[in-house]
Parts: C-alpha cells; structure tokens; sequence
C-alpha cells in the first residue's frame, strides 16, 4: 500500500513539474491585481510572459529563479505579474481597454517565451527582455530599472556601460 | 497577318494569373474614439458571415462604459453597412455569427454574464446555451443544421460542449447539447471551432491542455447526433519534455471550415519552430482523421510572429488570413489554397501599408465572394473595416 501511495506521489511531482509556470515561491498574481498593487505601493511590475509547456521558461524557473538571492531581490522590490502566452483569460489595460492575456503577447510581439517586461507602477513598459537570462543578468536589469538608468539610457548602452 | 497578332496576343494574355480583385473598404462600426476599443476575436474567429448577399458583422466595444456586443448588416445592394445594433444587454464578450437560410438571417451566439447565449438574428429572443459559467462561444450552419459549440466549466477546467439547435423562424431552441468527451476534463479546454460539412456530419476542434501544454485536438460525430468520436490531437507534432524541460510547443486558436465532399480545414498558430514565433499552420480532415500538417504563410514571412489566424472555404475556394509585420508594421495577409499547397501571400490592399491592420475576419459566400473585416489602428482611435473581393 505504501508503495502505491508513494508511486502515486511521485507521478503527481512528476506532472506538476512537467510543465511551466510562475517559479515556485515567488508571489506572482494575475495582470489586473498586479496593476492595482503596483499604483498602491509605488513598486515597478516585473511581468513574467511564460507559456504552459515552455521548456525555455522551465529551465529559467529551475536555473534562475531557484536562486534565494534573486528571489528576496524580485519579491521584495517589485510586484511581480505572470501572464500565460495563450490564455484567454481577459487584462484590462491601463487605457481601460480589456483584451486576453494571449492578446498581450500579440501587443508585446511576444516573440518567443519566457519575455520578461518591466513596467513602471502605473503600467508603462519601460524594456521587455526576451529568453533564457542568469541570475547576473536580472541583477543588471534591476539595477537598471530601479536606479532609473532606462530615463536617459537604453538597455545596450547600459549594459555595455557597466563595470 | 491579323490573325496572327489576335493569335499572339491571346498566347500572352492566357497565362495572366487570376487574382482577388478588390471593392472600395468600408466602415462597419459607428463608434469610433480614443477611448473606444472594438475586438473582433471569437471561437474560430466566427465575427463575419453572409446570408443570401447580406453581411453581417459582429464584434465587441466599450462604447456604452462597459463591453457590449454589437452587429451591423449590409444588404449585397446596399453601398454600405446600417447603424450596428446591440446583441446583449448585459457584459458581452467574443460574439459569433454564422448564416441562416433566407437572405439577411444569422444565428449568433456570445458570451454574457458568464454564460453562452444564442439568437437569431435580425428579431430573435436570446436563448441561455450553457448549463454552467462558460466563455468562448461559436456557430456553424448547414442548410437546416445549426450548432454551436463553448468552453464550459465542469469540475477545475473547462470543456468543450456542442449543441444541436433546432431553428423556427426567429425562434432556436436547443435539440441536444453534450459534452465532446463525457468525462471531467483533465487540463483546459478552450476555444472551439465548428464545422457542418458536406455530408452533414459535425466536426470539432479545439485547445485542449490534456499533455500539459496546448494541442489542438478534434473530433466528428456522424450526421444526425453528438456522439463524438474519441478526441485525437490535429497537430502532428509530438508532446514531451525538450533536455528534460517543460512538456512541449506552443500552439493556439484553431479555426475550422468545411472542405471536400466530407471533410474540413484548420488552421491554427503554431509555435513549433519557436525561433519564428507563431507560424499559420493547416490540416485537413477527412472522414475523422486529420492528416499531415502544413505550413500556410511563405518564406517571406520566416522571422516574425503570425497572429490571429483564420481559415474561410466554400465550394472549391479555400483562404487563410492573418496579421503579420513583415513589412514594418502589422498588416493583413491572404494565402489561396493551389490545389496542393497554400499559394504566395499577398496583403488586404485596403488592410495594409502605414498603421496597423490586424485581426482579420474572413468568409466566402454562395458566389465564391470574399468578405474579409479587420481592425484598423489609428490615432482617432480603432476603426472595424470591411472590404469585399472577387477572383478574376
């Protein structure tokens, strides 16, 4: 009995990382409840585009996001949104417009996943990043944006600036 | 030597190439604002439809504070559409329309409050379809068959549900309505699309999540009834872990239309060369069993993202249309089926060049006319544009 209770567990850890969505343990919500929380606390979004089966977002979860620096820097520093590149589920804009998440993608040309879009608290997109990234590199983008470098520079200046 | 030159000049005008010639564009919506946003999206991007020469054209916008949903006819002597009327009372969403006997009659089906709802149109009572919550609804219509097909919920996910609808006049009644699979689903279902085809059977397809990414999945009933046959996924790619990662490619928004003596076409988004973005994909069944799958755009088209897909056909005339930016800024693209593959891709005239055109709508009526809506972005704000096409 207690071998197929275990092997019923196991195949349950087996589908449940089998596919991607927000990396486990950070407080990711939905579009809308992360606009509002972002007017309220004055915090940028960081909007994770990912897709329901992405090898490419599951290997940023498990390379990337399992790191616990990363993770208190993310978590604690901005209101961190998941959007799923083909639901249905419906957004509202900040011009009050409502469209799917899937309609996002298409308004974002979300090439590939995962798309990683910072936006500043009242929902404007200040640089979106496309793919695989390290835990160096969303280091480099939170200094970027939150030290307010993407108001005179962009991204490549930025990052071909740095020491 | 006369003779000889009509002789020369025939051989030189014989290979000229037909081509769909284009009518002057129209405005379908009256609402027009900055602060107005229309959406033409619906299950199998069903928004356009003719009946016996009428056009009609539904779509949702704002304008009234709240999403609505509105239709606007245009009889085939009219020079342009009549003011829109409202579908619903109450929050609308993703409304379908499809072609009823007689000229000018529709049946469409929308989401509002959370359930599916269908009428016919002009006149009609609107008919709650769903049973429980249920988003994303469809129609397809065949002579004196009527269906309609949503995403309803049943236990954690949606699932695909098709009605049989029985028409009397500006009456629909249900006749039968079942799930395609009866068992609770085990991932989400989403975004049906409908197809009567020639020998009156009814196929589906939909999104179906089952392998823990997206798949499109189909399956048929015989004329006469709903018993589905087991679902089967349209895409001929298989589902599975890359290096041990995730649990497969991207794919989405199937669309359907009757094709052949018994068969169909869809044509879908597809992620499967995921350094391209979504590519147009098609299949095509027959009798049950939809075969290999396609690539729809051309070459030109590698290196960007297709989106809002859509397969129109009738008689021996099959279309795909979508949006793509290959030319700077999103446009509208048509590919003509050859024969044995999807043709050069050529741009709406009137859906293309500076701004951006996008989300196309397509049909083809009784003629082999082809009607085609799309959205146009500008600075006054989203215009809903139509224009009409003839091969010649």
């Amino acid at each position: 009995m207690k071998t197929i209770l275990l092997a019923a567990f196991m195949a349950c850890v087996a589908a449940t990382a089998a596919w991607a969505d927000p990396p486990q343990g950070y407080p990711f919500v939905d579009y809308n409840a992360g606009l509002k929380a972002a007017k309220e606390s004055g915090k940028p979004i960081f909007l994770y585009f990912g897709r329901y089966g992405c090898a490419w977002c599951d290997h940023t979860n498990k390379k990337t996001f399992s790191d616990a620096g990363l993770k208190a820097l993310y978590s604690d520093n901005y209101v961190l949104v998941y959007v799923d590149a083909e639901s249905g589920k419906r957004v509202t804009l900040p011009t009050g417009e409502r469209i799917t998440e899937a309609e996002l993608g298409t308004r974002l040309n979300a090439f590939a996943t995962p798309l990683f879009v910072y936006l500043t608290p009242q929902g404007e997109k200040i640089v979106q990043i496309p793919g695989f990234k390290t835990v160096q590199d969303f280091r480099d983008y939170d200094r970027y944006v939150r030290g307010g470098f993407y108001k005179k520079q962009t991204l490549l200046e930025f990052l071909g600036g740095k020491s | 030597m006369r003779r000889a030159g009509v002789l020369l000049l025939a051989l030189l005008a014989g290979p000229a190439q037909a081509a769909w010639q284009w009518d002057a564009p129209l405005e379908v919506s009256t609402a027009v604002g900055a602060a107005v946003f229309p959406h033409v999206e619906s299950a199998n991007r069903q928004g356009i439809a003719v009946s016996g020469g009428t056009v009609g054209v539904a779509w949702e916008d704002n304008r009234s504070g709240a999403p609505r949903c509105y239709a606007a006819f245009k009889p085939a002597a009219a020079p342009a559409f009549a003011p829109e009327a409202a579908l619903s009372a109450g929050e609308c969403y993703e409304p379908a329309i499809a072609p009823l006997g007689g000229a000018g009659r529709f049946l469409a089906a929308w989401e509002e409050d959370g359930a599916v709802w269908a009428r016919v149109l002009p006149g009609g009572k609107p008919l709650r379809l769903s049973a429980a919550a249920a988003v994303q609804a469809t129609v397809a219509t065949r002579g004196d068959q009527a269906y309609a097909a949503w995403a309803e919920q049943a236990g954690r996910f949606k699932r695909i549900v098709v009605a049989a609808l029985a028409i009397d006049g500006d009456a629909v009644t249900v006749r039968a309505a079942r799930p395609i699979e009866a068992a609770e689903p085990a991932d989400e279902q989403a975004w049906p699309a409908l197809a009567a085809v020639a020998n009156g059977d009814v196929v589906a397809v939909w999104e179906d999540r089952r392998n823990k990414h997206t798949v499109p999945y189909g399956s048929r009933a015989p004329a006469g009834g709903l018993d589905f046959a087991p679902a089967a996924r349209i895409s001929d790619q298989k589902s599975g872990r890359v290096d041990g990662l995730g649990a497969g490619l991207g794919a989405m928004r199937p669309t359907l239309a009757p094709w052949g003596a018994d068969g169909s076409a869809a044509v879908w988004l597809d992620k499967r060369d995921f350094l391209s973005g979504y590519d147009v994909y098609v299949a095509f069944d027959a009798g049950g069993r939809f075969g290999r799958n396609q690539r729809v755009q051309d070459s030109f088209g590698d290196n960007m993202s297709q989106w809002h897909a859509k397969v129109a056909a009738r008689g021996d005339r099959l279309v795909a249309v979508w949006d793509d930016a290959r030319d700077g800024t999103p446009d509208v693209w048509l590919s003509t089926w050859t024969g044995e593959g999807f043709g050069d891709n050529v741009a709406v005239p009137a859906a293309a060049g500076p701004g951006e055109q996008s989300d196309p709508l397509a049909a083809l009526d009784e003629t082999g006319a082809l009607h085609v809506v799309w959205l146009d972005r500008g600075a006054e704000g989203t215009r809903v544009r139509y224009a009409r096409a003839v091969w010649k």
